[in-house]
Protein backbone atom coordinates (compact mmCIF):
# COMPACT_ATOMS: atom_id res chain seq x y z
CA UNK A 1 0.00 0.00 0.00
CA UNK A 2 2.92 2.27 0.64
CA UNK A 3 3.59 3.33 -2.96
CA UNK A 4 0.00 3.89 -3.89
CA UNK A 5 -0.77 7.49 -4.55
CA UNK A 6 -3.66 8.54 -2.41
CA UNK A 7 -4.22 12.08 -3.55
CA UNK A 8 -6.44 11.13 -6.52
CA UNK A 9 -9.44 8.84 -6.50
CA UNK A 10 -10.16 6.73 -9.55
CA UNK A 11 -12.92 9.13 -10.51
CA UNK A 12 -10.63 12.16 -10.17
CA UNK A 13 -7.93 10.37 -12.13
CA UNK A 14 -10.41 9.63 -14.91
CA UNK A 15 -11.48 13.28 -14.99
CA UNK A 16 -7.88 14.50 -15.18
CA UNK A 17 -7.11 12.05 -17.96
CA UNK A 18 -10.11 13.21 -19.96
CA UNK A 19 -9.19 16.87 -19.45
CA UNK A 20 -5.57 16.18 -20.31
CA UNK A 21 -6.71 14.61 -23.56
CA UNK A 22 -8.14 18.00 -24.52
CA UNK A 23 -4.72 19.61 -23.87
CA UNK A 24 -5.77 21.10 -20.55
CA UNK A 25 -2.36 22.13 -19.24
CA UNK A 26 -3.37 22.05 -15.61
CA UNK A 27 -4.69 18.53 -15.93
CA UNK A 28 -1.54 17.44 -17.76
CA UNK A 29 0.62 18.92 -15.01
CA UNK A 30 -1.44 17.28 -12.30
CA UNK A 31 -1.36 13.92 -14.06
CA UNK A 32 2.42 14.07 -14.48
CA UNK A 33 2.84 14.90 -10.82
CA UNK A 34 0.60 12.00 -9.96
CA UNK A 35 2.24 9.25 -11.96
CA UNK A 36 5.84 10.48 -12.16
CA UNK A 37 7.00 8.84 -8.91
CA UNK A 38 5.24 5.59 -9.75
CA UNK A 39 6.91 5.37 -13.12
CA UNK A 40 10.23 6.33 -11.61
CA UNK A 41 10.05 3.50 -9.07
CA UNK A 42 8.86 1.09 -11.73
CA UNK A 43 11.93 1.96 -13.81
CA UNK A 44 14.35 2.36 -10.92
CA UNK A 45 14.42 -1.36 -10.15
CA UNK A 46 15.08 -2.24 -13.74
CA UNK A 47 17.98 0.00 -14.72
CA UNK A 48 21.42 0.46 -13.31
CA UNK A 49 21.58 4.11 -12.35
CA UNK A 50 19.44 6.86 -10.85
CA UNK A 51 20.31 9.14 -13.77
CA UNK A 52 19.08 6.60 -16.27
CA UNK A 53 15.93 6.05 -14.22
CA UNK A 54 15.20 9.79 -14.21
CA UNK A 55 15.89 10.18 -17.90
CA UNK A 56 13.70 7.25 -18.81
CA UNK A 57 10.93 8.44 -16.50
CA UNK A 58 11.01 11.81 -18.21
CA UNK A 59 10.87 10.04 -21.56
CA UNK A 60 7.88 7.97 -20.44
CA UNK A 61 6.07 11.10 -19.25
CA UNK A 62 6.57 12.75 -22.58
CA UNK A 63 5.36 9.70 -24.47
CA UNK A 64 2.35 9.37 -22.19
CA UNK A 65 1.32 12.99 -22.69
CA UNK A 66 1.89 12.85 -26.45
CA UNK A 67 -0.10 9.63 -26.80
CA UNK A 68 -2.90 10.63 -24.43
CA UNK A 69 -5.50 11.10 -27.17
CA UNK A 70 -5.05 7.44 -28.12
CA UNK A 71 -5.31 6.18 -24.52
CA UNK A 72 -7.97 3.57 -23.86
CA UNK A 73 -8.71 1.25 -20.96
CA UNK A 74 -7.03 1.29 -17.59
CA UNK A 75 -4.81 4.34 -17.36
CA UNK A 76 -2.07 2.84 -15.21
CA UNK A 77 -1.94 -0.38 -17.19
CA UNK A 78 -1.37 1.80 -20.24
CA UNK A 79 1.43 3.89 -18.74
CA UNK A 80 3.20 0.86 -17.27
CA UNK A 81 3.10 -0.70 -20.72
CA UNK A 82 4.69 2.45 -22.16
CA UNK A 83 7.29 2.35 -19.39
CA UNK A 84 8.06 -1.29 -20.19
CA UNK A 85 8.52 -0.41 -23.86
CA UNK A 86 10.84 2.45 -22.95
CA UNK A 87 12.92 0.13 -20.76
CA UNK A 88 13.07 -2.46 -23.54
CA UNK A 89 14.26 0.24 -25.96
CA UNK A 90 16.81 1.35 -23.39
CA UNK A 91 18.33 -2.10 -23.12
CA UNK A 92 18.16 -2.63 -26.84
CA UNK A 93 20.03 0.60 -27.38
CA UNK A 94 22.64 -0.17 -24.80
CA UNK A 95 22.77 -3.84 -25.71
CA UNK A 96 22.62 -4.64 -22.04
CA UNK A 97 20.56 -7.52 -20.80
CA UNK A 98 18.21 -6.59 -18.01
CA UNK A 99 17.88 -10.08 -16.62
CA UNK A 100 20.33 -11.90 -14.45
CA UNK A 101 22.76 -13.93 -16.49
CA UNK A 102 24.62 -15.73 -13.84
CA UNK A 103 24.13 -16.00 -10.14
CA UNK A 104 27.91 -16.00 -9.78
CA UNK A 105 28.09 -12.49 -11.30
CA UNK A 106 25.33 -11.30 -9.02
CA UNK A 107 27.05 -12.66 -5.95
CA UNK A 108 30.27 -10.95 -6.95
CA UNK A 109 28.39 -7.65 -7.29
CA UNK A 110 26.86 -8.14 -3.86
CA UNK A 111 30.20 -8.94 -2.28
CA UNK A 112 31.74 -5.86 -3.89
CA UNK A 113 28.92 -3.67 -2.63
CA UNK A 114 29.33 -5.05 0.85
CA UNK A 115 32.98 -4.14 0.80
CA UNK A 116 32.30 -0.58 -0.26
CA UNK A 117 29.22 0.40 1.69
CA UNK A 118 28.86 -1.61 4.86
CA UNK A 119 25.58 0.19 5.60
CA UNK A 120 22.05 -0.68 4.53
CA UNK A 121 23.54 -3.88 3.29
CA UNK A 122 20.37 -5.92 3.13
CA UNK A 123 18.43 -3.19 1.39
CA UNK A 124 21.07 -2.78 -1.25
CA UNK A 125 21.39 -6.49 -1.75
CA UNK A 126 17.66 -6.79 -2.07
CA UNK A 127 17.43 -3.95 -4.60
CA UNK A 128 20.28 -5.41 -6.54
CA UNK A 129 18.70 -8.84 -6.50
CA UNK A 130 15.35 -7.49 -7.76
CA UNK A 131 17.14 -5.95 -10.72
CA UNK A 132 18.29 -9.41 -11.68
CA UNK A 133 14.84 -10.98 -11.86
CA UNK A 134 13.15 -11.53 -15.19
CA UNK A 135 11.20 -8.66 -16.69
CA UNK A 136 7.76 -9.94 -15.73
CA UNK A 137 8.96 -10.94 -12.25
CA UNK A 138 10.32 -7.42 -11.71
CA UNK A 139 7.03 -5.92 -12.85
CA UNK A 140 5.00 -8.01 -10.45
CA UNK A 141 7.37 -7.52 -7.51
CA UNK A 142 7.53 -3.76 -7.98
CA UNK A 143 3.79 -3.34 -8.48
CA UNK A 144 2.87 -5.67 -5.68
CA UNK A 145 5.44 -4.88 -2.98
CA UNK A 146 6.81 -1.46 -3.88
CA UNK A 147 3.67 0.17 -5.26
CA UNK A 148 1.39 -1.79 -2.95
CA UNK A 149 -1.23 -3.03 -5.40
CA UNK A 150 -3.13 -6.21 -4.58
CA UNK A 151 -2.99 -9.27 -6.82
CA UNK A 152 -6.13 -8.45 -8.81
CA UNK A 153 -4.91 -4.91 -9.47
CA UNK A 154 -1.50 -6.15 -10.55
CA UNK A 155 -3.20 -8.64 -12.87
CA UNK A 156 -5.17 -5.81 -14.43
CA UNK A 157 -2.07 -3.62 -14.80
CA UNK A 158 0.09 -6.25 -16.43
CA UNK A 159 -2.72 -7.74 -18.48
CA UNK A 160 -2.57 -11.22 -16.98
CA UNK A 161 -4.87 -13.35 -14.88
CA UNK A 162 -4.66 -13.25 -11.10
CA UNK A 163 -3.50 -16.88 -11.13
CA UNK A 164 -0.66 -16.02 -13.51
CA UNK A 165 0.36 -13.13 -11.28
CA UNK A 166 0.38 -15.41 -8.21
CA UNK A 167 2.58 -17.87 -10.09
CA UNK A 168 4.98 -15.12 -11.17
CA UNK A 169 5.03 -13.76 -7.63
CA UNK A 170 5.85 -17.19 -6.24
CA UNK A 171 8.62 -17.78 -8.77
CA UNK A 172 10.06 -14.31 -8.21
CA UNK A 173 10.23 -14.72 -4.43
CA UNK A 174 11.68 -18.20 -4.85
CA UNK A 175 14.33 -16.83 -7.23
CA UNK A 176 15.23 -14.13 -4.74
CA UNK A 177 15.45 -16.70 -1.96
CA UNK A 178 17.76 -18.81 -4.13
CA UNK A 179 19.95 -15.83 -4.87
CA UNK A 180 20.31 -15.06 -1.19
CA UNK A 181 20.81 -18.72 -0.30
CA UNK A 182 23.67 -18.91 -2.81
CA UNK A 183 25.08 -15.69 -1.43
CA UNK A 184 25.02 -17.06 2.11
CA UNK A 185 26.61 -20.26 0.91
CA UNK A 186 29.38 -18.25 -0.73
CA UNK A 187 29.82 -16.16 2.41
CA UNK A 188 30.11 -19.27 4.60
CA UNK A 189 32.40 -20.85 2.06
CA UNK A 190 34.71 -17.82 2.09
CA UNK A 191 34.72 -17.67 5.88
CA UNK A 192 35.45 -21.41 6.07
CA UNK B 1 0.13 -28.56 -5.16
CA UNK B 2 1.99 -25.67 -6.86
CA UNK B 3 -1.30 -23.90 -7.51
CA UNK B 4 -2.12 -24.24 -3.87
CA UNK B 5 1.14 -22.97 -2.54
CA UNK B 6 1.02 -19.93 -4.85
CA UNK B 7 -2.47 -19.16 -3.58
CA UNK B 8 -1.44 -19.76 0.02
CA UNK B 9 1.52 -17.42 -0.38
CA UNK B 10 -0.75 -14.74 -1.79
CA UNK B 11 -3.27 -15.20 1.02
CA UNK B 12 -0.52 -14.93 3.61
CA UNK B 13 0.77 -11.73 2.01
CA UNK B 14 -2.73 -10.28 2.18
CA UNK B 15 -3.07 -11.25 5.83
CA UNK B 16 0.33 -9.78 6.71
CA UNK B 17 -0.75 -6.56 5.04
CA UNK B 18 -3.81 -6.57 7.24
CA UNK B 19 -1.60 -6.71 10.32
CA UNK B 20 -0.83 -10.34 11.04
CA UNK B 21 2.71 -11.53 11.65
CA UNK B 22 4.43 -14.13 9.46
CA UNK B 23 4.24 -16.73 12.18
CA UNK B 24 0.54 -16.10 12.78
CA UNK B 25 -0.15 -16.66 9.11
CA UNK B 26 1.97 -19.77 8.94
CA UNK B 27 0.18 -21.23 11.94
CA UNK B 28 -2.80 -21.79 9.63
CA UNK B 29 -0.67 -23.75 7.14
CA UNK B 30 1.86 -25.70 9.20
CA UNK B 31 2.57 -28.21 6.43
CA UNK B 32 3.87 -25.37 4.15
CA UNK B 33 5.51 -23.29 6.86
CA UNK B 34 9.08 -24.21 5.95
CA UNK B 35 8.52 -23.40 2.33
CA UNK B 36 6.51 -20.23 2.82
CA UNK B 37 8.42 -18.64 5.67
CA UNK B 38 11.50 -17.46 3.74
CA UNK B 39 9.29 -16.20 0.92
CA UNK B 40 7.08 -14.23 3.27
CA UNK B 41 10.08 -12.80 5.04
CA UNK B 42 11.47 -11.68 1.71
CA UNK B 43 8.14 -10.15 0.73
CA UNK B 44 8.08 -8.27 4.03
CA UNK B 45 11.63 -7.06 3.50
CA UNK B 46 10.80 -5.80 0.03
CA UNK B 47 7.73 -3.99 1.33
CA UNK B 48 9.88 -2.36 3.98
CA UNK B 49 12.42 -1.05 1.49
CA UNK B 50 12.56 2.73 1.53
CA UNK B 51 10.78 4.13 -1.52
CA UNK B 52 13.10 5.51 -4.13
CA UNK B 53 11.79 8.90 -5.15
CA UNK B 54 12.74 11.07 -8.10
CA UNK B 55 14.38 14.42 -7.45
CA UNK B 56 12.48 17.67 -7.80
CA UNK B 57 14.90 18.67 -10.57
CA UNK B 58 13.99 15.56 -12.49
CA UNK B 59 10.27 16.17 -12.20
CA UNK B 60 10.64 19.85 -13.03
CA UNK B 61 12.76 19.27 -16.08
CA UNK B 62 10.35 16.58 -17.26
CA UNK B 63 7.44 18.99 -16.92
CA UNK B 64 9.37 21.73 -18.67
CA UNK B 65 10.17 19.36 -21.52
CA UNK B 66 6.54 18.38 -21.76
CA UNK B 67 5.61 22.05 -21.69
CA UNK B 68 7.94 22.75 -24.58
CA UNK B 69 6.63 19.81 -26.56
CA UNK B 70 3.04 20.72 -25.94
CA UNK B 71 3.71 24.43 -26.45
CA UNK B 72 2.10 25.44 -23.23
CA UNK B 73 1.22 29.05 -23.23
CA UNK B 74 2.35 30.34 -19.88
CA UNK B 75 0.68 33.67 -20.46
CA UNK B 76 -2.79 32.20 -20.56
CA UNK B 77 -2.63 29.03 -18.54
CA UNK B 78 -1.73 27.96 -15.09
CA UNK B 79 1.78 26.63 -14.51
CA UNK B 80 1.67 23.06 -13.17
CA UNK B 81 1.86 23.02 -9.42
CA UNK B 82 4.87 20.70 -9.43
CA UNK B 83 6.95 23.22 -11.33
CA UNK B 84 5.96 26.00 -8.99
CA UNK B 85 6.86 23.79 -6.04
CA UNK B 86 10.16 22.77 -7.51
CA UNK B 87 10.99 26.37 -8.34
CA UNK B 88 10.36 27.21 -4.75
CA UNK B 89 12.50 24.34 -3.52
CA UNK B 90 15.23 24.03 -6.08
CA UNK B 91 17.60 26.83 -6.90
CA UNK B 92 18.27 27.55 -10.52
CA UNK B 93 14.94 26.55 -11.97
CA UNK B 94 13.46 29.98 -12.32
CA UNK B 95 15.54 30.68 -15.40
CA UNK B 96 14.28 27.79 -17.53
CA UNK B 97 10.70 28.71 -16.70
CA UNK B 98 11.15 32.31 -17.75
CA UNK B 99 12.78 31.13 -20.92
CA UNK B 100 9.89 28.84 -21.71
CA UNK B 101 7.42 31.65 -21.12
CA UNK B 102 9.10 33.98 -23.54
CA UNK B 103 9.47 31.22 -26.14
CA UNK B 104 5.83 30.50 -25.84
CA UNK B 105 4.93 34.10 -26.48
CA UNK B 106 7.31 34.20 -29.42
CA UNK B 107 5.79 31.16 -31.03
CA UNK B 108 2.32 32.62 -30.66
CA UNK B 109 3.13 35.94 -32.26
CA UNK B 110 5.65 35.00 -34.90
CA UNK B 111 5.42 32.21 -37.43
CA UNK B 112 9.10 31.33 -36.96
CA UNK B 113 8.94 31.40 -33.17
CA UNK B 114 10.01 27.73 -33.01
CA UNK B 115 13.44 28.71 -34.30
CA UNK B 116 14.08 30.45 -31.00
CA UNK B 117 13.62 27.20 -29.12
CA UNK B 118 16.97 25.92 -30.40
CA UNK B 119 19.87 27.63 -28.64
CA UNK B 120 22.46 26.44 -31.18
CA UNK B 121 20.37 27.73 -34.06
CA UNK B 122 19.80 31.01 -32.26
CA UNK B 123 23.53 31.31 -31.68
CA UNK B 124 24.32 30.52 -35.31
CA UNK B 125 21.70 32.99 -36.54
CA UNK B 126 22.95 35.70 -34.17
CA UNK B 127 26.52 35.18 -35.30
CA UNK B 128 25.45 35.21 -38.94
CA UNK B 129 23.43 38.40 -38.45
CA UNK B 130 26.29 40.04 -36.56
CA UNK B 131 28.80 39.31 -39.31
CA UNK B 132 26.26 40.18 -42.01
CA UNK B 133 25.68 43.59 -40.39
CA UNK B 134 29.42 44.20 -40.01
CA UNK B 135 30.11 43.09 -43.57
CA UNK B 136 27.23 45.23 -44.88
CA UNK B 137 28.41 48.28 -42.95
CA UNK B 138 31.99 47.86 -44.16
CA UNK B 139 30.80 47.46 -47.76
CA UNK B 140 28.56 50.51 -47.60
CA UNK B 141 31.24 52.53 -45.82
CA UNK B 142 33.59 51.95 -48.78
CA UNK B 143 31.68 54.63 -50.69
CA UNK B 144 31.44 57.07 -47.81
CA UNK B 145 33.12 60.48 -47.72
CA UNK B 146 34.11 62.74 -44.81
CA UNK B 147 30.97 63.84 -42.97
CA UNK B 148 29.17 60.52 -43.51
CA UNK B 149 28.34 58.42 -40.45
CA UNK B 150 30.19 55.42 -41.85
CA UNK B 151 33.34 57.28 -42.86
CA UNK B 152 35.19 56.54 -39.56
CA UNK B 153 34.40 52.84 -40.13
CA UNK B 154 35.99 53.12 -43.57
CA UNK B 155 39.20 54.53 -42.05
CA UNK B 156 39.23 51.86 -39.32
CA UNK B 157 38.75 49.14 -41.94
CA UNK B 158 41.71 50.56 -43.89
CA UNK B 159 43.86 50.57 -40.77
CA UNK B 160 42.91 47.01 -39.91
CA UNK B 161 43.60 45.95 -43.46
CA UNK B 162 46.99 47.65 -43.31
CA UNK B 163 47.88 46.06 -39.96
CA UNK B 164 46.96 42.63 -41.27
CA UNK B 165 49.27 43.02 -44.25
CA UNK B 166 52.76 41.89 -43.39
CA UNK B 167 54.91 42.26 -46.51
CA UNK B 168 56.33 45.65 -47.45
CA UNK B 169 55.21 45.56 -51.07
CA UNK B 170 51.64 44.75 -49.97
CA UNK B 171 51.71 47.66 -47.53
CA UNK B 172 53.06 49.97 -50.24
CA UNK B 173 50.27 48.93 -52.60
CA UNK B 174 47.71 49.57 -49.87
CA UNK B 175 49.17 53.05 -49.39
CA UNK B 176 48.70 53.71 -53.10
CA UNK B 177 45.15 52.42 -52.83
CA UNK B 178 44.46 54.76 -49.87
CA UNK B 179 45.98 57.66 -51.77
CA UNK B 180 43.67 56.94 -54.70
CA UNK B 181 40.65 56.74 -52.37
CA UNK B 182 41.50 60.12 -50.81
CA UNK B 183 41.59 61.65 -54.29
CA UNK B 184 38.17 60.20 -55.13
CA UNK B 185 36.78 61.48 -51.83
CA UNK B 186 38.29 64.90 -52.46
CA UNK B 187 36.61 65.09 -55.87
CA UNK B 188 33.26 63.93 -54.49
CA UNK B 189 33.34 66.41 -51.62
CA UNK B 190 34.33 69.13 -54.06
CA UNK B 191 31.43 68.27 -56.37
CA UNK B 192 28.98 68.25 -53.46
CA UNK B 193 30.10 71.43 -51.67
CA UNK B 194 32.41 73.18 -54.09
CA UNK B 195 35.04 73.42 -51.36
CA UNK B 196 38.51 71.94 -51.35
CA UNK B 197 39.13 69.58 -48.46
CA UNK B 198 42.79 70.29 -47.82
CA UNK B 199 43.00 67.48 -45.25
CA UNK B 200 42.07 64.96 -47.93
CA UNK B 201 44.57 66.54 -50.31
CA UNK B 202 47.31 66.28 -47.69
CA UNK B 203 46.36 62.67 -46.89
CA UNK B 204 46.39 61.80 -50.58
CA UNK B 205 49.94 63.08 -51.00
CA UNK B 206 51.12 61.63 -47.68
CA UNK B 207 49.86 58.14 -48.49
CA UNK B 208 51.68 58.22 -51.82
CA UNK B 209 54.83 59.44 -50.09
CA UNK B 210 54.61 56.71 -47.43
CA UNK B 211 54.17 54.07 -50.11
CA UNK B 212 57.71 54.67 -51.28
CA UNK B 213 59.06 54.72 -47.77
CA UNK B 214 58.11 51.12 -47.06
CA UNK B 215 61.35 49.26 -46.36
CA UNK B 216 62.46 45.89 -47.64
CA UNK B 217 60.78 46.01 -51.05
CA UNK B 218 62.58 43.54 -53.35
CA UNK B 219 64.26 45.14 -56.37
CA UNK B 220 62.14 43.26 -58.90
CA UNK B 221 58.99 44.66 -57.29
CA UNK B 222 60.45 48.13 -56.75
CA UNK B 223 60.26 48.84 -60.49
CA UNK B 224 56.56 47.89 -60.50
CA UNK B 225 55.96 50.15 -57.54
CA UNK B 226 57.74 53.09 -59.13
CA UNK B 227 55.74 52.56 -62.33
CA UNK B 228 52.52 52.61 -60.36
CA UNK B 229 53.58 55.69 -58.42
CA UNK B 230 54.44 57.40 -61.66
CA UNK B 231 51.03 56.58 -63.05
CA UNK B 232 49.16 57.60 -59.88
CA UNK B 233 51.06 60.86 -59.50
CA UNK B 234 50.35 61.72 -63.14
CA UNK B 235 46.69 60.88 -62.67
CA UNK B 236 46.45 62.95 -59.49
CA UNK B 237 48.07 65.88 -61.30
CA UNK B 238 45.52 65.61 -64.14
CA UNK B 239 42.56 65.46 -61.77
CA UNK B 240 43.80 68.41 -59.73
CA UNK B 241 44.37 70.44 -62.90
CA UNK B 242 40.79 69.71 -63.94
CA UNK B 243 39.25 70.95 -60.71
CA UNK B 244 41.64 73.88 -60.28
CA UNK B 245 39.55 76.42 -62.26
CA UNK B 246 36.56 75.78 -60.02
CA UNK B 247 38.53 76.01 -56.78
CA UNK B 248 38.13 79.16 -54.73
CA UNK B 249 40.92 81.67 -55.27
CA UNK B 250 42.16 81.33 -51.71
CA UNK B 251 42.73 77.58 -52.21
CA UNK B 252 44.32 77.79 -55.64
CA UNK B 253 47.85 78.21 -54.25
CA UNK B 254 47.52 74.91 -52.38
CA UNK B 255 46.18 73.18 -55.47
CA UNK B 256 49.05 74.58 -57.53
CA UNK B 257 51.57 73.31 -55.01
CA UNK B 258 49.95 69.87 -55.06
CA UNK B 259 49.90 69.81 -58.89
CA UNK B 260 53.55 70.81 -58.95
CA UNK B 261 54.44 68.11 -56.46
CA UNK B 262 52.53 65.40 -58.34
CA UNK B 263 54.32 66.51 -61.49
CA UNK B 264 57.73 66.25 -59.81
CA UNK B 265 56.87 62.91 -58.24
CA UNK B 266 55.73 61.56 -61.56
CA UNK B 267 58.97 62.69 -63.24
CA UNK B 268 61.11 61.32 -60.40
CA UNK B 269 59.39 57.98 -60.50
CA UNK B 270 59.67 57.82 -64.28
CA UNK B 271 63.44 58.36 -64.06
CA UNK B 272 63.77 55.89 -61.23
CA UNK B 273 61.86 53.32 -63.20
CA UNK B 274 64.13 53.84 -66.20
CA UNK B 275 67.15 53.21 -63.97
CA UNK B 276 65.65 49.95 -62.80
CA UNK B 277 64.96 48.89 -66.35
CA UNK B 278 68.56 49.60 -67.32
CA UNK B 279 69.82 47.57 -64.36
CA UNK B 280 67.65 44.64 -65.35
CA UNK B 281 68.78 44.85 -68.95
CA UNK B 282 72.43 44.78 -67.86
CA UNK B 283 71.85 41.80 -65.64
CA UNK B 284 70.07 39.93 -68.41
CA UNK B 285 72.94 40.44 -70.89
CA UNK B 286 75.62 39.32 -68.37
CA UNK B 287 76.61 35.69 -69.13
CA UNK B 288 75.60 33.20 -66.46
CA UNK B 289 79.13 31.77 -66.35
CA UNK B 290 80.52 35.09 -65.16
CA UNK B 291 78.20 35.16 -62.23
CA UNK B 292 78.16 31.59 -61.04
CA UNK B 293 77.22 32.58 -57.52
CA UNK B 294 74.86 35.35 -58.28
CA UNK B 295 73.83 37.01 -55.07
CA UNK B 296 70.21 37.35 -54.25
CA UNK B 297 69.15 40.88 -54.98
CA UNK B 298 68.97 42.90 -51.81
CA UNK B 299 65.89 44.94 -51.01
CA UNK B 300 66.28 48.51 -52.11
CA UNK B 301 65.53 51.51 -49.99
CA UNK B 302 63.76 53.97 -52.26
CA UNK B 303 63.47 57.70 -51.77
CA UNK B 304 61.67 60.56 -53.35
CA UNK B 305 63.71 63.21 -55.14
CA UNK B 306 64.19 66.77 -53.87
CA UNK B 307 61.04 68.93 -53.58
CA UNK B 308 58.79 65.87 -53.63
CA UNK B 309 57.71 66.34 -49.98
CA UNK B 310 54.36 67.90 -49.22
CA UNK B 311 54.75 71.29 -47.58
CA UNK B 312 52.03 72.58 -45.30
Amino acid sequence: MKGKTKDLTDEELHQFVEKAKTNDNRAIGKLCEHFYSKIYRFIYYRVNSIDDAEDLTSDVCLRVIKSLPEQKGLFYAWIFRIASNVITDYYRRRAVRSNVTSIGDLIEEMVDERRTTGELLEQQELRQAIKHLTEEQQQVIVLKFIEGYDTDEVAELVGKSAGAVRAIQFRALTALRNIFASDMYIRKDRKG
Amino acid sequence: MEQNIELLLDNCIDEIRKGKSVDECLANYPQYANQLKPLLQLAEQIENLPLPNPSFESLSSALINIGKEMEWDAATTEIPEAIVTSQRDVKGFAAPMKKRKSFSILSRRYPFGNVFRRPKLVWALSSFLFFAVIFGAVTVSANSVPGDILYPLKLVTEKVNFLLTFDSYGKAELRLNFSDKRLNELVEVFQQSNTLDTTLLKDMLDEAKLALEENEIPVEKASILTAKLNHISAYQKTVLENIRPAVQTSDRRIVDEAINMCNMRSGWMRRMNEEYQEQFNEQDTTPQSQTPHRKKQQPKRMQWGPDCDWME
